[in-house]
């Protein structure tokens, strides 16, 4: 069946639609700066991704300031205390799941 | 189409569910069929179905295909399938779309389709000569004597009225209109996932103004859409910056958004259009750090029409109509034309009206001709004018009894737009208050009286105008005409005298009354860089 009209979740795009209605990833940071966060969403073995994204980042490009943070759990949004700690402490962010 | 269909119409599909809920293909064109539209607590259909089932029987076996379409849910028409131990097929058009396209007002609906799905007979409600036309040319399709409707002694009725279609429920037509009418719009289609919010999910996108914003639905813009006459593709204006085309329905999503009512929407594209001239320079408007923005102005009968203030509180909030079409016209700009805040906006402070500003005249407590009929409309046209302004500021004079103080006091307090020594200035919204104005209207004052008296009192000489070491804010030198200025470039000692001033003319002050009937305050809305070089106040007739 046609979706309902009155769908709330069917809306018009309101721009001139020269772009898609997504939201627009951060600029690139080149070269590479810090602070960066390496954040683990507390998934298993988060830890052991990072750590090793965190051992090549410091082999390539040394003196780099790395903050490792995480999330308490993976099945919730980051809570607003951690999301602050991130736009304070970092100026590009890594997430990082594994499974 | 219309109902009855003229013979030969070809019949529209069928889109049905079985009791069960399951779709239904049905093909016509096999063979001759005789559709019966009905719903279940409709007392002309319980005359009808008796008829129905007996021409099933007596035709049915020979070819003749008959369908019941209930207009009534499952279980309803269960019950009336019981009740009248009907044999035939039965099926729902449960989104009443096939009642819809049939176009017929009242149940029970019956019509015939000839072998290559063609109407044959259609009629609603009950005439006996109907029936009596249609068991024979049912019968005729399938080579049959046509059975006899009456037991001997018996008459069917002449006539019963049916009952109206449910595809004409207030509330269904509604729905079914959308579903047409959605075909007509052009926008990309977004759906927002089940996971989210519908509004953190636009401000996400950044299509808000950091206030919430209506979803701009189907259903919502097609009502938005009922506010104008004109088409929904028509391009409105190339909104700056990006001088991207906004059709009537881009600006009707956004009037959504905004929270505007279809009454509103024509003045949204009034102002729109306004914005978007070379004269009112839209796109110098947004990319200044100074203040200004749209602020609108509308006169004449469509201010009683939609309920817009022009009194008490009027640049104040609690007015749908202001607030949602002044918001509608920004969010137009923004969203079609890329106007943000940080990119092509580069104001420095801003000003609360960036959010929405949007005022009536209040014509009815003015003393003199509205801001409209001076700049050449008459009473009856609806206007709205558009004046690239900062918030408005405020002018005490409670003590003034006189037109002439009064006016004193308007021009003492205009001389501090922008900079107190910034004389030869550009376009103003004097609003004066309605107490102030009938304190000038009981002296005989014209706006012109009134006007002139603030160019007097804001003349100053030359020299208190410009550039020193006290100050060095003022009319710039290279402002100043060249045949005034000396071989270095300074004003001629004998024009250093010659007074100048506020405005570069008298009518650069556009007066307004506005405001509620108690208090003895005016305001000023202060301009943008003026002339050719910045932005002019344009007036547009609205028009439905």
């Amino acid at each position: 069946m046609a979706p309902e009209p009155d769908d709330e979740r069917l809306i018009l795009d309101p721009t001139a639609e020269r772009k898609p209605l997504r939201r627009r990833p951060a600029s690139r940071t080149r070269p590479v700066a810090g602070p960066i966060g390496l954040v683990d969403i507390s998934k298993p073995r988060g830890d052991v991704f990072l750590d090793e994204i965190e051992r090549l980042l410091r082999e390539r490009s040394p003196g780099l300031e790395l903050v490792r943070l995480r999330k308490p759990t993976f099945t919730k949004p980051a809570p607003a205390d951690l999301r602050d700690e991130v736009t304070r402490r970092c100026r590009v962010v890594i997430q990082a799941l594994a499974d | 189409m219309g109902f009855p269909p003229p013979p030969d119409a070809p019949a529209p599909p069928l889109l049905l569910e079985d009791l069960a809920g399951g779709s239904l293909a049905l093909s016509l064109g096999d063979q001759s069929t005789l559709l019966f539209f009905f719903k279940h607590d409709c007392p002309t259909c319980d005359l009808t179905a008796p008829l129905v089932e007996r021409l099933a029987a007596e035709l049915g076996p020979a070819g003749l295909a008959v369908i019941g379409v209930s207009q009534s849910d499952a279980s309803e028409s269960a019950t009336f399938i019981a009740r009248h131990g009907l044999h035939f097929r039965v099926a729902l058009d449960a989104g009443l779309d096939t009642s819809a396209a049939w176009d017929f007002d009242a149940v029970p609906a019956l019509v015939l389709l000839s072998r290559e799905g063609r109407v044959l007979e259609a009629f609603e409600g009950f005439a006996r000569a109907d029936w009596l036309r249609l068991a024979e040319r049912a019968a005729g399709q399938v080579g049959r004597p046509a059975p006899g409707l009456e037991a001997p002694g018996q008459r069917l009725p002449e006539h019963r009225p049916g009952c109206g279609s449910r595809a004409h429920d207030p509330e269904i037509a509604q729905r079914l209109a959308v579903r047409r009418g959605a075909a007509r719009l052009a926008a990309r289609r977004v759906r927002i996932p089940a996971a989210e919010d519908p509004q953190e999910w636009l401000a996400a996108r950044g299509v808000d103004d950091g206030l919430p914003v209506v979803p701009p639905t189907e259903a919502r813009v097609l009502r938005m859409l009922e506010g104008t006459s004109r088409a929904a593709a028509e391009v409105v204006a190339l909104v700056p910056p990006d001088l991207a085309p906004a059709t009537v329905e881009k600006v009707a999503i956004n009037a959504v958004m905004a929270g505007c009512r279809p009454e509103h929407l024509s003045v949204v594209i009034a102002a729109l259009e306004a914005a978007c001239t070379d004269e009112f320079n839209l796109h110098g408007v947004l990319a200044t750090t100074y203040f200004a923005t749209p602020v609108m102005i509308v006169n004449g009968p469509i201010r009683r029409a939609i309920g817009l203030n022009c009194g008490g509180n009027v640049f104040g909030q609690g007015f749908r109509a202001n607030a949602a079409i002044g918001r509608a016209l920004q969010l137009v700009v923004r969203n079609v034309g890329g106007g943000r805040p940080g990119e092509v906006d580069m104001a420095t402070l801003g000003q609360p009206g960036k959010f929405t500003c949007c005022i009536g005249e209040n014509e009815e407590e003015s003393p003199w001709e509205p801001l409209h009929v001076e700049r050449g409309f008459r009473t009856e046209q609806s206007t709205v004018t558009l004046f690239a302004g900062e918030a408005p500021r405020a002018i005490l004079d409670q003590a003034s009894r006189s037109a002439r103080s009064l006016a004193t006091s308007l021009g003492l307090c205009l001389e501090a737009v922008a900079h107190p020594k910034l004389h030869g200035y550009g376009e103003v919204v004097l609003v004066v208050s309605p107490e102030h104005a009938r304190t000038l209207a009981a002296d005989g004052w014209s706006k012109a009286d009134v006007r002139r008296r603030i160019q007097e009192v804001t003349s100053r000489p030359l020299r208190a105008c410009l550039p020193d070491e006290e100050c060095a804010e003022g009319i710039p030198l290279e402002a100043l005409p060249a045949e005034i200025r000396g071989p270095d470039g300074r004003p001629r000692p004998e024009v250093l005298a010659l007074p100048v001033p506020k405005f570069r003319r008298d009518d650069d002050v556009l007066m307004v009354v506005a405001g509620g009937s108690a208090g003895k305050f005016s305001a000023v809305v202060g301009g943008w860089v003026g002339g050719r070089m910045g932005s002019i106040a344009v007036t547009r007739e609205i028009t439905r």
